[in-house]
């Protein structure tokens, strides 16, 4: 019974772990290479969900909304870049905190304006809804096991992509020196536009994955852009392997502490008050883990070199 | 009679923010004779986040640490009032001094530990340790949980709190007690090595000062601003909920500074009046041009937030000084 639980909640830390993943991914180039302090990324988030749950409802298609709303997340970080973004590089950190926490006041009330207040439920296709047995009488949703392998797949290509190919050298080398980089032709700006806009399509990703997990509501994304920047600063700001990593390890720690916090703090005291605290305590172990990561390494796990 | 006019002329020296304690002490004179009782609770409110954003200014406006915490500090002020009612302690002196203890206690141990770090680590710390209390408060279902605590309003000793007037003061004197101490602590020896923290810190580390111990100490006396308002907010709210410590409240607190204008004495204190009066407005200006949509005034204030971010330096005090140092400079030639 406790290992087909833990097995379960192991698997859902892995699967929240790397939708984390998605989102931190984008947001660590945009904070590492951009310097760029830039919260409205859970927005882009929401964006994704209403946008495949959007089209979802219009087409009568899970996959076609799916496949209308990446082109459209894609389309959101560039014009969103083009518009705003780009006069934002040479503020301060200060300034990038509030112009961005700006944008996330504006789209969450452009959501609430387009689609209304109340929260959205997407519901699967038959074809994703069912259960496949990870051990014997362990069944577990095929749903969620398809986030994990996307999530996985999509981590080893933003791997190669970052590592292996031109493109990735050009965003390493931006990384390191902006102004070196640009001197020796390569287009920093277009540069910069492409990682956002792939970074707010990657967050968008996580978002559609999300949606039929979870409720599509206005501010949606804002809990997972706090993770998300811890997931960050525990990885290293800039480092895609940190992300990773320090992605599935806020996953694991949030998921398996939210089950089994409650069952440990019982012996300690009265049934409904662990029931209570169980959750909220299991949230502060998140920020613990980052506090205690930082004292003795304040860059992180993985700090970029450069 | 020494020390009073000594504050007086300390307080000559930015006339901008004597003239809003000014005004703020005699603005329930006008309402009383034009019978709004209401604003003087909208003036309550401005009043205590701009004491808030008072000390959240002398670490952000002139020490240059950008934290993203400190709404953790009213939340704690706050609940020091409730925690204490709780336990049956009802003296509002004893609320408050708990209030500016354990807000200088936890504030000394998160400083002590994201001051290690800087840029965008540090405001990322803030964020965490902020989060790390909300979530603290959440979890304790004694007091409330997630649906907070109620709150009677304290007696201080002789003086009870029963007409709203006297809280009004209470407020009032503790805004002025607060704005006095910034003025005093920046022009001291102390707040000019701050501000040259800010500058360039190297150059003041090489001057065998050690710039930490400075962040700190600000760090410390910030925290306990916050808390004070934190435990007055109590009292004027009646109320205690960890949402008055959620990040989107250290964020609004950033935008009043920055609406006045960062590192300007006065500045949180107009900015504090300006997003009362935005919030206040935005609304009834949007009833006017779609009615339907008078609830969704954010969508304004965003990129009107954006706006003042690209387009202006310093915020509206800079403004002020711009206009004002115009019209000077007219009367001069004429």
């Amino acid at each position: 019974m406790t290992i087909t639980l833990l097995l379960e909640q192991v698997f859902n830390g892995i699967q929240s772990g790397v939708t984390l993943f998605l989102v931190a991914a984008g947001l660590t180039l945009i904070l590492g290479i951009m310097d760029l302090v830039f919260l409205a990324h859970g927005a882009q988030v929401m964006i994704g969900a209403y946008a495949a749950t959007g089209f979802t409802l219009l087409t009568g298609n899970f996959y076609l909304g799916i496949f209308l709303a990446i082109p459209l997340t894609f389309a959101s970080g560039y014009l969103l870049e083009y518009l705003i973004i780009k006069h934002l590089y040479k503020r301060d950190h200060m300034e990038q905190v509030l112009a961005t926490f700006g944008l996330i006041l504006f789209f969450n009330e452009l959501i609430r304006i387009g689609f209304g207040p109340a929260a959205l439920f997407s519901n699967l296709p038959p074809s994703l809804s069912g259960f496949v047995y990870i051990l014997p009488e362990t069944p577990y949703p095929v749903f969620r096991l398809i986030v994990i392998f996307i999530g996985l797949a999509l981590a080893i290509g933003i791997y190669i992509l970052v590592a292996k190919t031109r493109m990735g050298a050009m965003v390493r080398a931006g990384a390191a020196n902006p102004d070196m980089t640009a001197a020796l032709g390569v287009n920093i700006h277009m540069l910069r536009r492409f990682i956002f806009s792939v970074g707010a399509s990657l967050a968008g990703v996580a978002g559609m994955m999300l949606a039929p997990l979870t409720v599509v509501e206005p501010g949606m994304g804002e809990p997972l852009l706090i993770l998300s920047l811890v997931v960050i600063i525990i990885g290293g700001i800039g480092s895609v392997r940190g992300a990773f990593i320090a992605a599935v390890l806020v996953g694991l720690v949030d998921t398996i502490g939210r089950v089994f916090l409650p069952d440990m703090l019982r012996a300690f005291m009265s049934q409904s008050a662990a029931d209570g605290a169980g959750p909220a305590l299991a949230s502060m172990m998140i920020y613990i883990l980052m506090a205690v990561i930082l004292v003795f390494k304040p860059t992180g796990l993985f700090p970029p070199k450069g | 009679m020494q020390a009073l006019k000594r504050s007086l002329e300390i307080l000559k020296s930015s006339p901008a923010l004597f003239i809003l304690l000014l005004g703020f002490g005699l603005f329930p004179i006008y309402t009383s004779m034009a019978d709004l009782p209401f604003w003087n609770d909208v003036s309550m409110r401005i009043m205590l986040l701009g004491m808030a954003a008072l000390g959240l200014n002398l670490v952000l406006g002139f020490g240059g640490m950008v934290s993203f915490g400190h709404a953790a500090f009213i939340g704690i002020g706050a609940y020091s009032v409730g925690i204490s009612q709780f336990y049956g302690i009802d003296n509002g002196w004893l609320h408050i001094l708990f209030a500016l203890l354990f807000c200088a206690a936890i504030g000394l141990v998160i400083g002590f530990l994201a001051l290690r770090t800087k840029g965008i680590y540090f405001i990322m710390i803030t964020l965490a340790f902020a989060q790390m209390l909300y979530f603290f408060f959440v979890s304790l279902e004694v007091f409330g949980g997630d649906d907070g605590m109620g709150v009677d309003r304290a007696s201080f000793l002789i003086i009870d709190l029963w007409d709203p007037l006297r809280l009004y003061y209470l407020i009032w004197i503790a805004l002025f007690a607060v704005s006095l101490l910034l003025l005093l602590i920046i022009n001291s020896h102390f707040g000019v090595i701050l501000q040259g923290i800010k500058d360039n810190e190297s150059r003041i580390e090489a001057m065998g000062l050690s710039a930490l111990h400075f962040k700190i100490t600000a760090y410390v006396a910030s925290a306990a601003i916050c808390g004070l308002a934190g435990a007055l907010f109590a009292n004027w709210q009646e109320y205690v909920s960890p949402d008055i410590m959620h990040w989107s409240r250290s964020g609004e607190l950033m935008i009043v500074i920055v609406l006045g204008g960062l590192s300007y004495i006065a500045g949180p204190l107009i900015g504090a009046i300006v997003f009362f009066l935005l919030e206040e407005f935005l609304p009834e200006l949007l009833y006017f041009i779609a009615p339907d949509y008078s609830e969704n005034w954010m969508i304004i204030f965003g990129p009107m937030l954006i706006a003042v971010v690209l387009f202006t330096k310093g915020g509206l005090m800079a403004i002020f000084e711009q206009l004002h140092r115009r019209i000077t400079q007219r009367q001069n030639t004429t």
